[in-house]
Parts: C-alpha cells; structure tokens; sequence
C-alpha cells in the first residue's frame, strides 16, 4: 500500500486520466442501457443524472432532499460504525499485547484467531442482532468483531518483528519491562497497528450498512433497501452508492493521515 | 510485506495445541451448561444449545447441502474468474508500468466500496441474462464475487511480477534473454507468492461476499440467505444449523489453500498475508 501511496503522490496525473477513462466507460454503458432497458434508471443511470439528483430540491420523503437523507442517514451508520471501530482497535490492541506478555495466552488465542478470519463474521450479523435484540447494539458488536483481529493478528506481528539485537540492547542497559514495552515495543508496532487499521477501517463501515439493511430504524443500508424496493426514488440509492464508496475511501485515507501523524518517520517493511 | 507470524515448533508444542483446545472445551460446556446464556443475556431459543444445532445439522443434511452446493459454486466461481482475471490485469500493468501502477490506484479504491453498494448494481445488470431467476442471480452473485477477488490478486499481481530479487533482472539481460523468457523463467515463479497472499485474502472473502450477495439476490438459496430468512421466520436453532455450515465452508477452503500453499511453496519462505 506504501508503493501504492507513492504512486499516487507521483502520478496523480495517471490516476486522474484513469477516472476520466473509467467515466467514459460507465457513460458508454449507461448510454447503452438507456436505449435497451425500460427502467434505465434502476439499472445504470448516467452520471449527470446522479450529480442532479443531488442537487434537486424536491423532497423525497416528505421533509428531506435526496441528498439530505443520505448525508443524515450516513451520518447514523458512521457514528455506529465509528464506535464499534474504537472499541474493536482497543480490544485487538489489548489481545496483542496480552499475547506478546503471556506465551500461555498467545497459544490459547492465536488459533482461535486464525480460525476468525476463516468465518464470514458478515454472515452472522442476522443472529447478533438476534442476541442483543437492539439494532444499535449490534451494529457496534458487529464492527468490532471485524475490526479486532486484524488489528490482533498485525499488532502481534508488529511486536514480533523487532530485531534481538534491540531486546538485547534494553537488556544490557537493564530496562525495566514497562519501558520496554514504552519506548521499544510499542513505538516499533505502530506501522502493524496502522496497517490493521487501514484493513479493518472500510470492513467496519461495510458491517455497518450490512446490519442496516436487516431492520428499519435509519443508516445508510435502510435507506438503500428502501429505495431499492421503490420506496423513494431509486436516485437515492444511486447516492448511497458513491457515498458508501466515498466514505469507504476516506476512511482509509485517514487511517493513512493518522499514521502519519503519530510514526511520521516509520513505515512497515513491504 | 513480510510477517512473520508463526509459532515456534519446539518443546512446548503439546502445550500450544492443548491450551486452544482446552479453551474451546470449556466454552462448549459452558454453552452446553446455559453458563454463556446467562453472560451474554439470552435464552435457549435464540442461542440453542450445540448438539440442538448438530441435530438440525444432521436431520436436514439434504436441504443444507443443495444450499452449500450454491454458495460454493458462487464462491469458486467467482474466485476463480477474479483471480485470473486480476492476474492478467496484474500482467497488463507490469507491461505498461506507468500507465498500469495507476490504474491499480484506482482499482485498489474498489476495495474500499462496500459489497452492499456493489451487489443491488449487478443484480439489476443481469436481469435480461436468463430466463431462469436461479441462473440470473447465480450470474449476479458470481460477479459480486468476481469483483472482490480481482483486486487483492492484481495488486498481488503486479508486485509479484514487478518486486524481483536484485540484480536478477540484470542478470537476464546480461544472458540476453528476450522479453518472453523473462516473463516465463524469472516473473511468473517470482509471483508464486503473491498469489498466495492475494489468495489468502480473497478465500475469505469470496465467501462473505457470497454469502452477501445472496442476501440481495433475487432467488432464494445459498447458504448466506437460509441464515437469514430462518431468523426471519424465528427459527433460530436452523439459522444457527446453517451459520455453522458457513463457517465449515469457510475453514475447510482456508485448509485447502494453506494444503496447496505448502506444496507448490514447499522450499520458499512462507509469506504472511497482507494487503
């Protein structure tokens, strides 16, 4: 992903030609469609299409804008997704830790964490909220689920990585294990920990619009299965979609500001 | 990126294989004694009990496997496809790099969009492919499938083509090796390991974008959607049933892949996921 960072920094010129080429294509297809579909719209609207529809003033639900429910709604599914990420990260930074202390708590949660990533934890969602009957809670249970092990399993890793040499220099300078862990261990992970983050951030989002759609009650997915079944226009969920793209994105561009922010000089070896 | 996860294999390897399954036996008995219910505040009904589930299992093993037949062929399916479409995108970059490394830029933003917002989109697609509502939403999911699987692996891809080992293209050269011999000797056994990678990444995730996909299908079948509309018509003890089967199909692709890994990796370093 660093390579990929370079990249864009160097050639934003080739990334902004590729999305000219990629608009071209959607319009040739929507263009397509609009001749040979009935409901053109449902299937591929053109772009500017989309653009005017978030612009439009008409309300669509009897008080909101198009675009109004959309941000407002996003906003619901974010603030859930938000949580259940901070309280995931603290967790899967907590489990790492405890196993690189205790080898008897690395051998009894490094299968367990292997295994997790085999689930479809997505595939659960319908049951979590089963269990904790509360739409709200199982939003936050359900990203935090996803975002734990990622952040686990790289964390670990980031503590694994250090060179002996370093633990050997702490030795000798007799370091007491807290400032091992301060000064060595922590600071040296960072670059693991940002990259489970960076994983883990658009999976929690993802999570949150997924258990949306299982209830009413507001977020993004809802609105998207509304507008699906003609509930309101279906330019809404044309919304939803670049919003959901869009949020997905930026969440991982501020995993990438974060890093920056806190290990400015320190990248993970690729 | 390089990790080193594993564990060491050593004297303490009886206690690494039995400290995990103790953990997981004194769950089960803790779930199997009610203990976890009472923890977690819920009742038998909603979180039945595991041999309730493993009954289910076995009473309904035929329902259950034509809904496991539909997901796999979904999930392979599409892995399939996306992988080999992402290793030719991965080749197409490699042979026009500057225009190829961004356009995986873009790509790689794919993998941020959610699957929710991918899945209605290509449902609408298909509706004119086939008269048949089975075959349009298989059609459907395979390709939410497709699309999830192609960018891990490009982007694998292309480094694997691309990230050789110093002074090894030069060495080619110096033997003038055309283009083509490059290709064959030097960068398609260099990407070996990053196929793997991407793989280990998009085995999982071909099945929760599957198991996704159903959700929104138009026909009802697959394992992802049986969980679903169980919980819907309150039969939990069902959906628990078929959550289980997700999770086996889950490992058991997951086991085959780290079996495949191991021979066709046999005498290089493992490389851990990444992405």
């Amino acid at each position: 992903m660093n390579q990929i960072k370079k990249i864009v920094q160097s050639k934003q010129m080739v990334t902004f030609a590729w999305i000219i080429g990629l608009v071209a294509v959607w319009e040739i297809i929507a263009s397509y469609v609009e001749k040979t579909k009935r409901t053109p719209d449902n299937v591929l609207p053109h772009l500017y299409q989309i653009v005017e529809s978030v612009f439009s003033p008409d309300l669509v639900n009897g008080s909101q804008t198009a675009i109004q429910i959309v941000l407002s709604n996003a906003g619901i599914t974010l603030f859930r997704a938000a949580i259940g990420f901070v309280i995931g990260t603290a967790i899967g930074f907590l489990l790492a830790l405890l196993m690189n202390m205790f080898t008897a708590a690395e051998k009894i949660a490094f299968p367990y964490l292997m295994i997790i990533q085999m689930i479809p934890i997505l595939g659960m969602a319908p049951i979590v909220l089963a269990i904790t009957k509360d739409i709200d809670t199982s939003r936050i249970v359900i990203a935090a689920i996803l975002t734990f092990y990622p952040v686990a399993t790289n964390t670990l890793a980031g503590f694994k990585s250090v060179e002996k040499e370093k633990h050997e220099l702490m030795y000798s300078l007799a370091a007491r294990k807290r400032d091992i862990y301060k000064k060595l261990l922590i600071p040296s992970c960072m670059p693991y920990f940002f990259t489970g983050l960076k994983i883990s951030a658009p999976m929690a989002i993802t999570a949150s619009i997924l258990v949306d759609t299982l209830q009413g009650g507001g977020g993004l997915g809802c609105m998207l299965s509304q507008s699906l079944k003609h509930a309101m226009t279906i330019y809404v969920f044309w919304q939803i979609v670049f919003v959901g793209a869009i949020i997905g994105i930026l969440s991982y561009a501020l995993m990438t500001l974060l890093e920056r922010l806190v290990s400015p000089n320190k990248k993970a070896k690729r | 990126m390089n990790k080193k996860k594993h564990r060491k294999i050593t004297k303490d390897s009886v206690t690494s294989v039995l400290y995990p399954l103790l953990f997981g036996a004194v769950i089960v008995v803790l779930w199997q004694t009610q203990i976890l219910h009472k923890i977690l505040g819920t009742d038998t009904f909603v979180l039945p009990l595991p041999d309730r589930i493993f009954t289910i299992i076995g009473d309904n093993m035929g329902a259950i496997m034509e809904n496991v037949k539909a997901t796999v062929i979904v999930s392979l399916g599409g892995l399939i496809l996306g992988s080999a479409l992402g290793y030719l995108l991965g080749m197409i970059a490699m042979a026009f790099p500057k225009w190829g490394a961004g356009g995986l830029t873009v790509v790689s933003a794919f993998n941020a969009v959610p699957i929710i917002a991918i899945a209605p989109i290509l449902n609408n697609l298909t509706k004119d492919f086939s008269e048949d509502a089975n075959t349009r939403s298989m059609i459907a999911k395979t390709l939410v499938v497709t699309i999830t699987c192609t960018v891990a692996m490009s982007i694998n891809a292309f480094r694997g083509f691309t990230e050789l080992k110093p002074f090894s293209l030069d060495l080619m050269k110096s033997y003038a090796a055309n283009k083509a011999t490059i290709f064959f000797k030097l960068r398609v056994p260099n990407s070996l390991p990053y196929v793997f990678t991407a793989l280990r990444v998009s085995v999982p995730a071909s099945i929760i974008s599957a198991l996704v996909s159903e959700y929104f299908a138009e026909y009802i079948i697959g394992v992802g959607r049986q969980i679903r509309e169980n919980i819907v018509l309150a039969q939990y003890a069902t959906a628990w049933a078929y959550i289980v089967v997700a999770c086996a199909i889950g490992i058991v692709l997951y086991l085959i892949l780290l079996f495949a890994e191991g021979i066709l990796l046999k005498n290089r370093r493992p490389r851990w996921k990444s992405v």
